[in-house]
């Protein structure tokens, strides 16, 4: 890889990237204190880090098939321990574990 | 609240790095990507294509499909910004999947500056994983399969706190139809779609509540 090239394709990406994040607030004076964009923002973290959930399970068991069911069983354990005891750290590392152990031993 | 996504994105970072030096790439460019781009899905998708030597237009379009997601993230901060031009700028920059989770999760909501100095640390964690990843090479003690599986474990943290923050049912059940429909529909932009319908039952929903009594 050429370090030119890279540097290149880096900068285009990185401009690209920050170019979407920034278009909400390109139309904020005319959004802002609006009270339908309020409880639009206020709807939408749920549903998204549910739908970021649901991706990123699938897109584990699409790397190989064998691995879906070790990722949703995987998953549904964060989710019962997050429930439950409410410990971020240990409901990731817990999950994080038996995945692992799970697809390298099977 | 940052410690979350250290889990997610150290790893996950490190995984990144070491596939990058593995395709042929220098770790200063592994570094140079996980400070300028600071996405990651776009940043796995550019290993096999800069492997491959794809032009960079093809490269930075892949960045715009992937990414487009992130124009939504916005909406829920527009009334959080940095008084601070350079911290404002900062925050729309490092507004990844897993900042504006946490963000938009925290209670009570935190300051704009604070939301900036999370994105910053979020970002110092990807960072540090990706100099970990590549200065790694090919010297591993244990195997990293799966070590990926983190950043779906942090999305479950996050939705099960994002539930107990609104005890909102119908944003949980909206989007896993709506992502099963757009994975039959056109599954390469599912995710974007799946958003892009969330969003819009967002507006139906919230227009017409505002008509009635909620």
């Amino acid at each position: 890889m050429n370090d030119w090239y890279v540097l290149l394709a880096v900068l285009a990406m990185g401009t690209v990237t920050f170019l979407i994040r920034a278009l909400p607030f390109i139309g904020t004076r005319w959004l802002r204190g609006s009270s339908l964009a309020q409880r639009v923002g206020r709807f939408l973290p749920p549903a998204i880090m549910t739908l970021l959930l649901l991706h990123s399970t699938l897109d584990l068991g699409l790397q190989a098939s064998d691995q879906l069911l070790p990722a949703i069983v995987a998953v549904l354990v964060v989710l019962g321990m997050q429930l439950r005891l409410r410990q971020p750290l240990l409901s990731i590392a817990a999950g994080t574990v038996l995945y692992m152990l799970w697809i390298q031993l099977a | 609240m940052s410690l979350p996504v250290a889990m997610g994105y150290v790893p996950l970072g490190t995984v990144f790095g070491f596939l990058f030096v593995q395709a042929g790439g220098s770790w200063y460019m592994a570094l140079a990507a996980s400070l300028w781009v600071y996405a990651g899905a776009s940043q796995f998708a550019m290993i096999p294509m800069l492997a491959a030597g794809l032009p960079v237009a093809s490269l930075a379009l892949a960045a715009l499909v992937i990414n487009l997601r992130h124009a939504f993230y916005g909406l829920s901060l527009l009334n959080d910004q940095p008084k601070n031009q350079l911290t404002r700028f900062y925050l729309i920059f490092a507004l990844t999947d897993e900042t504006y989770s946490v963000i938009t999760t925290l209670k009570p909501r935190p300051t704009p500056e604070q939301m900036a100095l999370l994105a910053g640390m979020n970002q110092a964690w990807w960072v540090l994983g990706t100099l970990l990843g590549a200065g790694l090479g090919t010297q591993l003690p244990v195997s990293l399969t799966g070590l990926d599986f983190a950043l779906a474990a942090l999305f479950g943290v996050l939705t099960v706190e994002q539930w107990r923050a609104t005890r909102a049912w119908l944003p949980l059940l909206i989007a896993p139809v709506s992502y099963a429909l757009m994975l039959w529909f056109m599954p390469e932009q599912a995710l974007l779609l799946a958003m892009a319908v969330c969003v819009l039952s967002s507006i139906i929903l919230s227009a017409r509540s505002s008509k009635g009594a909620v």
